[in-house]
């Protein structure tokens, strides 16, 4: 395949432009998209850069098929990807589910934008269950909350990776801010950093014969039987709480010693990190935790920074209301911290809003 | 320099996103950390547009503000649409050429201060270049980018139709000019500094 990026570049762009760089230089093969604001441009950069690096599109009739396509080429062995938002999110959850059914390794990139229905075109983190959660079951894919176009760049790349390594479907959940706004970023050649691409391969009509020199892959999404399903689904359970230490990721900021720990994800991580800094210049210890991945969540690091940092109080700031608190909540069941919260559904959150926020708290 | 955040809002059309976009370029290219963000809605035409800049040394967190340092509203509508985003440290700038209700105008500024940008596009170049000569008043009022550098990023952007029509780079030019001029001359009359 042909190198897309030959040596580090900087760049001053959209997060959407980075999305559709990012999954040229991880070797996505094709997208299957339908268009849908804050993603849109993702689909027009893939169409404009795709065709000069031998690369892939189809523009399908709506979403269910987008994510139905995806799911199919990435069966074949193809490396495939898909983006979407807000009504195009929730039409997806059905492909996205028989991902998780049949271990798919399919990335989605999603940009939310405000909710319920149609909500508006601009901004949320109101797709954080949806996105986690948004299946009729147990939530068996990978979520990457991103707060940077750097950091678009970077999961993008390792969506791809981990996608193909454990065969989760996978997300990286962006939002209409990170998609619409232009900042700098390093792009890169994954392999001139080091960063083996992992090979993709057929999960249907391999080489062999069944019985003889392979085992049969049986893909399902349909049981006849109550046990087969429960087999199935304890299984993947397993599977899923086994490697999910090395799959977590989270960012944390002076919580060794703290009276507030603030609790973020995405975009609004940028302002509580700016936040923890003004409210310690001012002489208020407050401390900085992040889980960039929410699913699976950093529960055992953020239950470690409570405990470390002796903070008696935790503030989760989010653009919806109470997703990430109630994904937190869950996690860390049976602590004893005051959890307040700032909940601010559809509109950005700044350094300011959690500033006043913490010193009400306190 | 500390970080300096604008708010430039006009009639879908006017061009303030493509002036946002060229000095966030140009704020980009002399290695300042910077991010430009767009107000999109669902109009396609018409509604008021804003574009939201910020320029500094340090890495920059939320791409929106709540407050900015220089609000530059382009119509008689996006005065009342920008008024909260100006506070006692805030320089309100808008076109003189339209007369905004009193209870339009923000609650709290720095100074509000009227520009005849409209009336100069119309009357001394073209009204086609409007759009660079507010982004020359940008330059006047702030320090965000030098006036180099937005030449640059001017050229960057236009250069291909410059190269077919070389009387708009000099159009472009001494519009980027002009503003600059009219936003320092407002600066000096007002007795109001500089931002940043």
């Amino acid at each position: 395949m042909q190198k897309v990026i030959s040596e580090t570049k900087k760049a001053f762009m959209t997060g959407n432009e980075t999305a559709a760089w990012a999954a040229l230089a991880a070797g996505a093969e094709v997208m299957y998209g339908y268009p849908i604001t804050p993603q849109n441009e993702i689909m027009h950069y893939w169409t404009r850069l795709a065709p000069k690096y031998d690369r892939k599109f189809l523009q399908t009739e709506d979403e269910l098929s987008a994510g139905f396509t995806t799911s199919g080429a990435v069966q074949a062995g193809v490396k495939a990807f898909t983006a979407t938002a807000g009504p195009g999110n929730v039409l997806m959850q059905e492909p996205f589910g028989m991902a998780e059914a049949m271990r798919l390794p399919l990335l989605a990139i999603i940009q939310q934008r405000g909710g319920p229905s149609s909500g508006t075109v601009i901004y949320s983190q109101q797709e954080v269950t949806l996105t986690t959660y948004g299946g009729n079951g147990e939530g068996h894919r990978i979520v990457y909350s991103t707060a940077t176009h750097q950091e678009l760049y970077d999961y993008i790349i390792k969506g791809f990776n981990t996608a193909w390594k454990y065969r989760f479907p996978t997300f990286v959940l962006g939002d209409g801010y990170q998609a619409k706004m232009r900042e700098p970023l390093e792009i890169y050649d994954p392999e001139e950093r080091g960063i083996e691409m992992v090979k993709t391969y057929p999960l249907i009509g391999r080489e062999g014969h069944i019985g003889e020199n392979r085992e049969p892959q049986h893909l399902c999404n349909i049981y006849s039987l109550e046990e087969e399903l429960y087999d199935v689904v304890m299984k993947t359970s397993a599977e899923y709480e086994k490697i999910s230490p090395e799959i977590v990721e989270y960012d944390e900021n002076l919580c060794q010693d703290a009276d507030v720990l603030i609790v973020t994800h995405g975009v609004v991580s940028r302002a509580a990190d700016d936040a923890v800094k003004a409210l310690r210049a001012q002489g208020i210890k407050a401390s900085y935790f992040r889980p960039i991945t929410l699913r699976p969540f950093p529960a055992k690091q953020l239950r470690e920074a409570i405990a470390k940092s002796g903070a008696k109080k935790m503030l989760i700031a989010e653009s919806a209301y109470g997703q990430l608190d109630r994904l937190t909540k869950q996690e860390i069941y049976g602590e004893t911290i005051v959890i307040d919260h700032l909940f601010m559904p559809g509109v950005g959150i700044v350094d300011h809003d959690i500033i006043t926020k913490v010193k009400s708290m306190l | 320099m500390s970080l300096i955040k604008i708010a430039l809002a006009g009639e879908g059309g006017q061009g303030v996103q493509s002036v946002a976009e060229i000095l966030a370029e140009a704020a980009y290219n002399e290695n300042k950390q910077t991010i430009y963000i767009p107000n999109f809605g669902l109009e396609q035409r018409g509604g008021v547009s804003i574009a939201f800049i910020q320029v500094g040394d340090t890495r920059i967190g939320a791409p929106k503000f709540n407050k900015a340092d220089v609000v530059i509203a382009l119509s008689e509508r996006a005065v009342g649409r920008t008024a909260h985003y100006s506070d006692k440290n805030t320089l309100y700038v808008y076109d003189s050429g339209f007369s905004p209700a009193a209870e339009d105008f923000p609650q709290e500024a720095k100074q509000i201060i009227g520009i005849p940008a409209i009336d100069t596009a119309n009357n001394e170049l073209h009204p086609r270049v409007f759009n660079i000569i507010i982004m020359g008043a940008v330059i006047g009022l702030t320090n965000v980018v030098t006036f180099e550098a937005a030449k640059q990023a001017l050229e960057h952007k236009l250069g291909h139709k410059f190269e077919k029509n070389p009387d708009l780079r000099e159009l472009n030019y001494k519009a980027l000019e002009i503003g600059k001029k009219m936003a320092e001359d407002s600066l000096q009359q007002e007795g109001v500094s500089h931002i940043g």
